[in-house]
């Protein structure tokens, strides 16, 4: 048992290469040999408590780099931070000292209740101060700045007066945090809501980019028939997506990339196999800059 | 415009009202696919919580049958955090008064093991007391001191013997299950997380009465003169406390600041 306030081992950094988002099943089969992945991303909240999974992490962390992704701070509650959850975040981050730190941009909590799942936001001048505030408030305690993820999201609200993608790029100039980059999410707002995610892509702000995340996505036909795309994480990128990812790159250049995947886990391989296709992107985007230089 | 308090007081109203509204408030909604969707992922994820933390609950019931129980315990008792390993204490008592599984009298004291499991498990890295400091405490103080319990003991006294029954559902042994008598009687059980893993275990009822009296942050002096004059001889009080603070069941101790010497 580690009681230092850090573990020894693998430089915090996190490379612009395919990683993976490590689940419960594949913790054995990443502790007991070289799995050849770059570094691996964590829920945050899954670490919070202590014992044998806290020891895993720490066992982890000394052979990986590591990023720290919460899934339940609530940047966006009117009610402001639950100073215990940012506690805890704190407390995580200074033991395993991750290469990055990123959140959502939506809201879970709200009168004391936390909705277990990542809720839309306003996009309001209102949200956009609430927002702006949080991000600080969590950047000042951790010492360090976080990188906000864009959300799927299935609505819009009505008094929205900011495209999403200039919401997101004024939470990265007003705060110094950076842009955690989903395009899968991208893609399924974005046929949900009839944006071009092109456009999406060119509103956002080059410098900001530290990360991309990809997913596979379900769609749906609701009950009055309209169609939706869900982005439940279970299945491989899809084509579409792929194709989005390599926009991306061209406009942004190579920048950590993850591999998520959290319904029907499937056997480690597949992950690796979805990351080598990202690997192969993240090349062809290097020798491309370089001809462009 | 409503106020983004106001919005997601609302939103998370429409979120907990379990398919009987379809749709959020419409003043809030300009083209909302619908507020279904989050539903479903808010009640699934808190489902799957509530299964990780009570597994043989769950297989005792089946999963259709639990789905629906942790579905209403959800409308009433939200989790107040992401912490999720955290959520779930209310439910053996939710399960105690379920109509729906009134069958099943032993079911709630299955889910309560089950959370002091969860405890165990989950419950913060946190260094045993320095008995050296301890030793060192004057003589006359020590009938004032009372115990902070590791974050991962629990005691509880349970009308069925949950522990086995908890025990053959995990381990599907079918011959255990077999000869279970969910009416066999009561047991007294201590749970806690040491370095070999969770440990349940029972304990004699007057061992367990003391335990628990001390976990609760009793001083020491009357639980102890009253199982000296029970049913604890000297030697077994004596090697009851040792175990416990070789076991490192307790992290710290207390003495009144009114009973310090001055």
């Amino acid at each position: 048992m580690l009681d230092s306030n850090h573990i020894e081992g693998q430089a915090s950094s996190i490379p612009a290469a395919a990683g993976i988002g490590l689940r419960f099943p594949h913790h054995q089969c990443v502790l007991q040999g070289r799995t050849g992945v770059p570094w691996f991303e964590v829920h945050a909240e899954n670490y919070f408590g202590g014992g044998s999974v806290r020891r895993t992490l720490e066992a982890v962390r000394r052979n990986y780099p590591l990023s720290l992704h919460g899934v339940g701070l609530s940047l966006g509650s009117a009610d402001g931070l639950d100073p215990a959850h940012l506690g805890r975040l704190a407390e995580l981050v200074q033991l395993i000292e991750p290469g990055l730190v990123s959140e959502h941009l939506s809201w879970s909590v709200s009168g004391g209740q936390y909705f277990a799942d990542l809720l839309p936001l306003p996009m309001t001048e209102e949200a956009l101060d609430v927002v702006c505030r949080h991000v600080q408030q969590t950047q000042e305690l951790l010492k360090r700045p976080i990188l906000l993820e864009n959300p799927s999201t299935y609505l819009q609200f009505a008094h929205s007066t900011i495209p999403e993608a200039q919401f997101l790029s004024a939470v990265a100039q007003r705060t110094g945090c950076g842009i955690l980059c989903d395009l899968n999410n991208i893609f399924v707002s974005a046929c949900n809501h009839g944006w071009d995610p092109l456009s999406y892509l060119d509103a956002l702000p080059a410098s900001a980019i530290g990360e991309f995340h990809l997913a596979g996505h379900a769609v749906c036909t609701l009950d009055d028939a309209r169609v939706v795309r869900i982005d439940n994480h279970g299945s491989p990128v899809s084509a579409p997506v792929w194709a989005l990812y390599e926009q991306a790159l061209q406009r942004f250049g190579a920048r950590p990339t993850l591999i998520e995947w959290d319904t029907d886990i499937p056997a480690f391989e597949v992950l690796l196999e979805q990351a080598a296709q990202a690997t192969d992107r993240l090349h062809a985007s290097r020798r491309a800059h370089a001809c462009a230089a | 415009m409503p106020a983004l308090r106001d919005l997601q007081s609302a939103f998370g109203r429409a979120l907990l009202q379990d398919g009987r509204t379809q749709s959020v408030p419409r003043e809030l909604a300009l083209d909302g696919l619908t507020v279904g969707i989050y539903r479903n992922t808010c009640f699934s994820t808190l489902t799957s919580a509530l299964g990780l933390s009570f597994p043989a609950v769950r297989r005792l019931v089946g999963a259709e049958f639990f789905d629906h129980a942790a579905r209403e315990f959800m409308l009433t008792h939200a989790p107040a955090s992401a912490y999720l390993n955290d959520y779930g204490r209310e439910f053996p008592a939710f399960l105690a008064q379920f109509a729906a599984a009134g069958g099943l009298s032993y079911l709630a004291d299955v889910a309560q093991l089950e959370w002091a499991v969860n405890r165990a498990l989950h419950a913060a890295d946190t260094a045993p007391l320095d008995l050296a400091a301890l030793a060192a405490v004057d003589a006359a103080q020590t009938a004032h001191l009372s115990f902070v319990p590791h974050p991962s003991v629990s005691v509880l006294h349970l009308a069925a013997p949950a522990d086995a029954i908890w025990r053959a559902v995990l381990d599907q042994d079918q011959a255990a299950m077999a000869a279970l008598e969910p009416a066999a009687g009561p047991v007294w059980l201590l749970i806690e997380r040491n370095a070999q893993g969770i440990q349940v275990r029972r304990m004699a009822p007057a061992a367990w009465a003391l335990t628990q009296r001390l976990c609760a942050g009793e001083p020491l002096q009357a639980p102890l003169d009253e199982s000296r004059s029970g049913a604890l001889s000297e030697q077994e009080l004596n090697a009851l406390l040792a175990d416990h603070l070789a076991s490192g069941r307790f992290t710290s101790w207390r003495i009144p600041i009114g009973d310090l010497p001055s």
